[in-house]
């Protein structure tokens, strides 16, 4: 009898379908023309047309789509008590319809009716006590609007109606890191990643916003490195980006697989490292991205951002590999700046003046200049001052440019020096110090000055320190600023006597100028790295009461209080 | 024409002399005024510079409610110079200045009250402490106030009356180690701490950690019944009172002496021997990670965990009420609230006699409590850290640096410099 009866009400079926689909398709049809209408009428800004054509579209049967619309205009018109009778009348023949309850609970927030808004809420979640749907739509408008008490007080109701709340794990996870719970919120969202891969996004806008005591917490908890998922990895990696550790960042994603789209990861982040200036980080996952897939345009921009991140020295094979797969009008127009930026700024000016004679007549004048100004930085930078002064033979180089004016400054003409170094490409440590230098002083002219630096540029520390030392005999008004170049620099040698020396002249011969300060600051710091607790103190305290109004007063204070509190250090 | 030169003469003499005794004046009848008001640049360091003034033998004036409980400090070098090494505001203010602001504090509800000795500060602490910080350490460290750091072996055996202070570090006194053997057993410093504590069980004659802590509730009652003054702030409150009313009766869990809770415990408490609370009910699933109903937010109990909001300070009568006044000098009124295995303290549970600091508009519990006992007076402040509302275990330690005009963290301070004021007898 069973058996005999089912294929006679499938049958039935199927027919009763197959005579409602026209129907059907000319409703669906009608309400698609009504919505369309509707939506431009809004764009428009013709809200009153709008609201009517609204109502026609609920009319149709397409409520959720209506509601919502008249939802958007009353918003629009500041009128969206209004939309609250129609959302009412709706609700008593659809009281499930989770479109309709959020939407009913967003107008009762917005009109500040925070009682009955709750009120249809418990309502909500009596009609469908298993459902997690209520707690969700509630709790995360709450969160959105950053009442993460109430969202809290809301997901503690749904772990207890419905025996937990795995069934809202983004909330849950949005809703730690809203009350700044940071540990558990990595947690919470590398369970909800587990489960919805396509969240990354969201768990990195919610996680970026931890504070940096917390991150480390936020790092366990997403479990980086030892059991992460490949969207972990990938989430931690943009978190790293974002908070300023992009290496760190890079060997979050380094270790993905071919299977985990590891390509495509790594070109998304070498272009949010490019675009953050982390040059470091992009080059490296250029250079993975060119092992997997060798590509000259790829190792073109590893190069770059080698150049740009300081480290040129690692530019040079990238550049190499990317020769051999370029036509030689690609390599002089893409490939030999680069590798002219990277050799001068290695220092290898001869290697880069060969590649551009090699180049010869294929390159244009005004390029060759450009070279040559390049190639003469790179004999500067090994302090080969003569031949700097060769390479800039033919190029533009006139009073004006920084590059004859450092060749004038390692001559000790400091009157060109300070004229070239008005406007410096670079703000780097290096210029800053000599355009400190030379606003302080009046003279116009000291070797000793210009043989320091050249010393220093050619990394001969030792004997910067001590021409630094004795340029300050010569240019008295300068003489505490170059006492502090030696000071630093036989610190950097940690050669620390040496230096506790200099500092010490600083402060008791130069006590009313900016570098008294810093001598007082220096000197303690040594002297607790060295152990001498009382000592450090003796200048940190009296760095605080002799330069009151000093910026280090802040970084004294802290320093004070460390070696109070846990004495010296030893590094 | 003689007698009027004369007169310029004269007039000129008195001038000259009047300028000495305004000049000499200047220089030594200077006092200075710390403000604790937004004016004061390190409030917590405020409270180390009047410590130290009274450490060195000098007295010092506290001016309840005169912006935000400002200090009254003798002009010494000594004064100056630790002021602007700590980087704390110090105005010099000469005598007419200073009569000033007395008719000022007569004149509202301020009032100003003498600091006579600075009072010797004890911390019952661990020699090694766990992998969180205690927040009054932090604070007495951060603004150089000494102390003592004393322990069970300390408390059981050495007179606790050579100090005026003492602070519990947030120790559990049920001796159940905060039931964090429920999910740290097996991590390094849980086991080294259980090591420690029953090893001190061992060399005191105590059979077990709950027996030993019960102990040390009991002498920490005696010293406050014989009149020193106890600070206790998160789990140590709960805990000290829970210990001290269960002297006859067994309420920890099996983990922590081998036996299971006495089922009838609730009802075999003894509250007339503790300080704050009465009635309470003790928490009797040993698998669950809070001792009783006193805390309101039983924050490591998912199911039960309320959230945090903020507390208000009362505001006491300066000239009846100078103790209460003291204990909520600040700058703020309205504090954000911070976790602490007990953040609160539910008003259910509160002996009558006990005075509400600092309350949460609307919620059953209240944040800041204060009371005597015999001779002395308690004081408890619910939560961990101030400056860490969530404080997780294995969180960086908060630095007091970057908090210099915390005003929770001078709620702790207030406590320091209370047992330092010469006793006024209450008016109510």
């Amino acid at each position: 009898m069973v058996s005999r009866a089912r294929p006679v009400l499938i049958a039935a079926f199927a027919a009763c379908a197959l005579a409602a689909r026209p129907g059907a398709v000319a409703r669906a049809q009608a309400q698609s023309v009504l919505v369309n209408r509707a939506f431009d009428l809004e764009q428009a800004g013709k809200w009153r047309e709008a609201i009517t054509l609204w109502r026609q579209v609920i009319g149709a049967g397409d409520v959720g789509q209506g509601a919502l619309g008249l939802e958007r205009v009353f918003t629009q018109l500041a009128m969206e008590d209004s939309v609250l009778p129609t959302l009412d009348s709706l609700l008593a023949q659809r009281p499930t319809d989770r479109m309709l309850r959020g939407s009913q609970l967003r107008v009762l927030r917005s009109l500040g009716r925070d009682q009955d808004a709750r009120k249809s809420f418990v309502e909500w979640t009596l009609l469908v006590p298993r459902d997690p749907a209520p707690y969700r739509e509630y709790a995360g408008q709450l969160l959105n609007d950053g009442r993460a008490a109430a969202a809290d007080t809301v997901l503690q109701e749904a772990s207890r109606a419905l025996g937990g709340t795995k069934a809202l794990t983004i909330e849950v996870a949005q809703l730690r890191a809203a009350l700044g719970l940071w540990t558990a919120a990595g947690g919470a969202w590398r369970e909800a990643m587990a489960a919805e891969p396509y969240l990354e996004s969201s768990a990195i806008y919610s996680l970026q916003a931890a504070p940096l005591a917390f991150r480390d917490s936020v790092r366990i908890a997403l479990g980086v490195p030892l059991t992460a998922t490949a969207s972990v990895r990938r989430v931690l990696g943009s978190l790293e980006l974002q908070w300023g550790a992009a290496r760190d960042g890079w060997r979050a994603v380094s270790t993905l697989t071919t299977a985990d789209s590891a390509y495509s990861t790594w070109s998304d982040f070498a272009d949010d490292a490019e675009r953050l200036g982390a040059w470091l980080a992009a080059r490296d996952a250029l250079t993975a991205m060119n092992r997997e897939r060798p590509s000259p345009v790829v190792a073109l921009r590893a190069a770059s951002a080698a150049i740009n991140g300081g480290e040129p020295s690692t530019a040079i094979a990238l550049l190499a590999s990317a020769r051999t797969r370029l036509q030689p009008f690609q390599v002089r127009l893409q490939v030999l700046p680069l590798e002219v930026k990277a050799l001068s700024q290695l220092g290898r000016a001869a290697d880069a003046e060969k590649l551009v004679s090699e180049a010869g007549d294929n390159i244009d004048a005004r390029t060759k200049q450009a070279y040559a100004r390049q190639i003469a930085w790179g004999w500067i930078r090994a302090g080969e001052v003569e031949k700097a002064r060769a390479a800039l033979v033919g190029a533009s180089g006139d009073d004006e440019d920084e590059v004859t004016a450092w060749i004038a400054l390692y001559d000790g003409d400091l009157a060109k020096a300070r004229s070239g170094l008005r406007r410096p490409a670079d703000a780097t440590t290096e210029v800053v110090t000599v355009m400190a230098l030379l606003a302080r002083t009046r003279s116009d002219s000291s070797k000793e000055v210009g043989a320091a630096f050249l010393a220093l540029a050619r990394a001969d520390s030792a004997q910067a320190a001590s021409r630094f030392e004795r340029a300050a005999d010569q240019l008295s008004d300068a003489a505490p600023l170059l006492l502090a170049l030696a000071a630093r620099v036989q610190t950097a040698r940690r050669q620390e006597k040496a230096a506790i020396a200099l500092w010490q002249r600083i402060v008791q011969r130069h006590s009313a100028t900016p570098e008294a300060a810093e001598a007082d600051l220096e000197w303690g710091r040594i002297l607790r790295r060295r152990g001498d607790t009382n000592g450090a103190l003796e200048r940190f305290e009296h760095l605080i009461l002799s330069h009151p109004q000093s910026a280090l007063v802040p970084q004294a204070r802290r320093e004070r209080d460390a070696v109070r509190t846990t004495g010296a250090t030893v590094e | 024409m003689k007698i009027r030169r004369c007169g310029t003469v004269a007039m000129r003499l008195a001038r000259a002399m009047r300028l000495v005794a305004l000049g000499t004046g200047a220089a030594r009848a200077q006092r200075l005024l710390v403000p604790m008001d937004d004016a004061q640049t390190n409030h917590l360091k405020a409270y180390g510079l009047a410590f130290s003034t009274l450490k060195t033998g000098n007295k010092a004036e506290w001016f309840l409610n005169y912006r935000g409980g400002s200090f009254l400090l003798p002009d010494e070098p000594a004064v100056r110079r630790r002021a602007a090494l700590d980087g704390v505001r110090a105005d010099p203010i000469d005598d007419a200045t200073v009569l000033q602001v007395r008719k000022e504090v007569a004149a509202g509800n301020m009032d100003a009250i003498s600091l006579e000795k600075a009072p010797r500060i004890a911390i019952y602490a661990p020699a090694k402490s766990p992998p969180w910080d205690d927040a009054v350490t932090m604070a007495l460290k951060y603004a150089g106030i000494e102390y003592t750091q004393i322990w069970d072996d300390e408390v059981l055996k050495s007179d606790l009356s050579k100090f005026d202070w003492i602070h519990l570090h947030h120790e559990d006194f049920t001796g159940q180690l905060n039931k964090l053997y429920l999910g740290f057993r097996d991590a390094p410093w849980f086991i080294e701490q259980r090591d420690r504590d029953l090893g001190t069980a061992q060399r005191n004659g105590f059979a077990s950690i709950p027996a030993l802590k019960k102990a040390v509730a009991g002498r920490l009652r005696e010293f406050v019944e014989k009149g020193g003054f106890l600070f206790a702030m998160c789990g140590a409150t709960e805990t000290l009172e829970l210990a001290m009313a269960a002297q006859n009766v067994d309420i920890a869990g099996p983990f922590s002496d081998g036996t299971p809770m006495d089922p009838d415990a609730d009802a075999k408490m003894d509250w007339p021997h503790t300080f704050a609370f009465q009635n309470v009910h003790l928490e009797m699933a040993s698998g669950v990670n809070a001792m009783s109903d006193i805390d309101g937010h039983q924050v490591n109990v998912a199911a039960r965990r309320q959230p945090l909001s903020q507390f208000t300070l009362f505001n006491f009568s300066a000239k009846f009420d100078p103790v209460a006044s003291m204990l909520v000098q600040n700058h703020r009124n309205v504090i954000p609230d911070f976790y602490g295995v007990t953040t609160s303290f539910t008003k259910a549970t509160l002996k009558p006699g006990a005075t509400i600091l600092a309350n949460e508009e609307g919620a059953p519990w209240v944040k800041y409590l204060h009371g005597d006992y015999g001779k002395g007076s308690w004081t408890y402040l619910g939560g961990h850290d101030p400056e860490d509302p969530q404080h997780n275990i294995g969180a960086l330690p908060t630095d007091l640096a970057l908090h210099p005009n915390s005003p929770g963290y001078r709620l702790i301070l207030n406590n320091v410099l209370f047992p330092a004021a010469k006793k006024k007898p209450l008016k109510t």
